[in-house]
């Protein structure tokens, strides 16, 4: 098992070490010059020669004028710090915006999870049982087609039927915990998106378990089908649904960026969007490194507790 | 022909001799065709699709308004005779928008999937063929890119090359006085096709490299090696035609998603800008008023969800029309 561990970090971290790589490589490419922004305040007030001295002297003064290397270590270390730099509209912490919203979307992102579990396995169960007829074909083709539809599709016309057309709720707007009726609607956008991967899943491994022999023999003995289900399918045929867990965590994350907004919902999603409205060039690094931190640390709980789950997996 | 007829085993009998040359010209490919258009579903896919491509190359033609003009005395109205759909909230006629806006999905999907196919088939043949260094090499890289959700990744990326793109073209402007680097709706798409391309490759390169390990194994590839045909015969001969079926139905549904990141960006204002015509930036720009205007987003999206999930319903129909041994495993 240790050495398991240490082949599955090892995996992860250079991985996660890639993605920084990544990041600021695209930062030294980006358009935007903090020496410039800071510049265009003094705009009128430095004659023309000064200022490229000044401007020189300023770069000097914050490393702009060392090698890559150089730049990308200082970077990693004020990363270790907890510094992800001030987001360039309204020059606030990032990482205290990150830090603020998260909880927020991380108990919607949970509940999505959940709702998504919850939906997915018993359909998935069900086309599975019901294999190759119109409640088959209906379930998978309907979570079919719902795994491109985008979340700013969904949401408006979701809102438009229930609220307009249904009037069956009053518009959901804002965030006052979890247990609040106005949630529904978000958890269940945000639980669509992963969900056809949970039912197709969640099939395949039923129809797998349903030809072994201990089912066959359970179905010999003469048990109920329902607890053949429970016992013996369910039982079987969730642990590769656990392997889903990276998706849905994706999913999530890519949802919220856009529901966040819609439903005003003060969330990691909104911080990121307006962070690519505004080209917030550390809001987007920051918001993409906490994303690949959280779906690199999800994929690495899966492999670290899929051994438990399923002792066939050779842990060597 | 009456006389044999008459009964089934003479008529079964009669087919299997006229066999000889039905059995050439009854192809795979139109066993397969056969299978998807028995398929309802995949049928409605196909008709969808196709009226996306009308809309996409005929679409400037039949729209009735062009998509910057603006209408001011008739702001944000309700569907009427004069405009089908409506108008915007600046006055644009909304179904001669939503007709551009399928030339700029499309657009961006056909060159989207043309770019990634042929990264991820060179990068698939070097971890096929490359020996396991360059397959571990390959394998490492696909899986960062992966780790990235694909939609913040192609966003990162467009926001980084997006100014440097701009000014690349204004130099050449300047320098050579091109009117086509003046214009800088290119540009955006310029943008947005390197950022979804380079966050859609790695499915071909997984793809083409399952496909090369899988076959490899089958025993016709080991007949062929066995009696001294070279690799690249065998790759074209027998490789290419085989991995071909995946390699549609995976081009079938990356379209779709490219369409989605394509409005996804847009939508982020970071793809297609305004006045060009987005499915996307057209939802994101009437998202704020959907309770007392909802028509003006219902539109784009309605437009958005059909036409993905028309293209997914063709691409499960290709699933399993093409490979019809994993029948239903989608």
């Amino acid at each position: 098992m240790f050495v398991y561990t240490i082949k599955r970090l090892a995996v992860a971290i250079p991985t996660f070490i890639a993605v920084l790589l990544i990041t600021f490589t695209l930062t030294v490419l980006s358009p935007f010059d903090p020496v410039a922004m800071m510049m265009s305040q003094f705009e009128g007030t430095l004659d023309t020669l000064a200022r490229e001295e000044v401007i020189e002297r300023i770069r000097d003064q914050y490393g702009l004028n060392d090698s890559y290397w150089v730049q990308f270590s200082r970077w990693i270390g004020r990363l270790v710090q907890g510094d992800l730099g001030i987001s360039i509209n309204g020059q606030r912490d990032v990482l205290r915006m990150i830090v603020k919203t998260f909880p927020i979307s991380f108990q919607l992102g949970l509940a999505g999870a959940v709702v998504t579990t919850i939906l997915g396995i018993p359909l998935g169960c069900i086309a599975a049982l019901r294999q190759n007829t119109w409640l088959d074909y209906t379930i998978v083709g309907g979570t079919l087609g719902f795994r491109t539809v985008p979340v700013f599709v969904l949401a408006p016309l979701l809102l438009v039927l229930f609220v307009l057309v249904l009037d069956i709720m009053r518009v959901p707007r804002g965030w006052d915990g979890l247990f609040q009726s106005k949630v529904i609607l978000p958890v269940f956008i945000l639980a669509l998106g992963p969900l056809p991967v949970v039912v197709r899943q969640t099939r395949a491994a039923v129809l797998e378990v349903f030809s072994m022999d201990y089912v066959r023999t359970a179905k010999m003995k003469g048990l109920e089908m329902w607890r053949i289900i429970l016992r013996h399918i369910l039982r079987n045929a969730l642990i590769p649904v656990v392997t889903t867990l990276g998706f849905i965590a994706e999913g999530l994350i890519v949802g919220s960026i856009f529901l966040d907004s819609i439903f005003a919902i003060p969330g990691f999603g909104g911080v990121a969007e307006a962070g690519f409205r505004g080209f917030d060039y550390p809001v987007i690094m920051g918001v993409t490194m906490v994303s690949a931190i959280m779906i690199i640390l999800t994929n690495l709980i899966v492999d670290l507790v899929y051994p438990f789950l399923d002792p066939r997996i050779k842990i060597e | 022909m009456s006389e044999s007829s008459e009964t089934v085993s003479n008529e079964s009998l009669g087919e299997e001799l006229a066999g000889e040359s039905a059995l050439q010209t009854r192809s795979l490919w139109k066993d397969a065709v056969g299978r998807l258009l028995r398929n309802r579903l995949s049928v409605i896919g196909l008709i969808i699709t196709l009226f996306l491509l009308v809309a996409a190359l005929f679409g400037p033609y039949i729209a009735p308004y062009s998509y910057t003009e603006q209408d001011l005395l008739n702001v944000a109205k309700m569907p009427s005779p004069d405009h089908w759909l409506g108008t915007d909230e600046i006055g644009r006629d909304l179904f001669s928008r939503v007709l551009w806006g399928a030339r700029t999905a499309t657009l961006v999907a056909i060159f989207t999937t043309f770019i990634s196919v042929i990264i991820g088939v060179i990068i698939g043949a070097i971890a096929g063929y490359g020996g396991a260094l360059a397959d571990n090499i390959t394998g490492r890289i696909i899986d960062i890119v992966m780790s990235v959700p694909g939609l913040l990744l192609a966003a990162l990326i467009a926001v980084s090359i997006k100014e440097p793109v701009v000014t690349w073209a204004e130099n050449i402007y300047d320098t050579t006085g091109f009117p086509l680097f003046a214009d800088t709706t290119w540009l955006d798409l310029l943008v947005v096709f390197g950022g979804l391309a380079f966050v859609s490759w790695p499915g071909y390169a997984r793809l083409i490299r399952g496909q090369i390990f899988s076959l490899r194994e089958e025993q016709y590839i080991e007949a062929a090696k066995s009696v001294g045909v070279s690799e690249l015969k065998i790759a074209l001969r027998h490789l290419l035609p085989n991995a071909i079926g995946p390699v549609i139905v995976t081009l079938t549904f990356s379209f779709s998603s490219a369409m989605v990141l394509e409005s996804s960006l847009s939508y982020l204002g970071i793809g297609v800008q305004p006045p060009q015509a987005s499915w996307g930036n057209m939802i994101a720009s009437n998202i704020g008023s959907w309770s007392y205007r909802p028509w003006l987003v219902a539109v784009p999206a309605l437009t958005l969800a059909i036409v993905t999930l028309g293209i997914n319903f063709l691409g499960d129909g290709l699933n399993d029309a093409l490979n019809p041994r994993s029948k239903r495993s989608i």
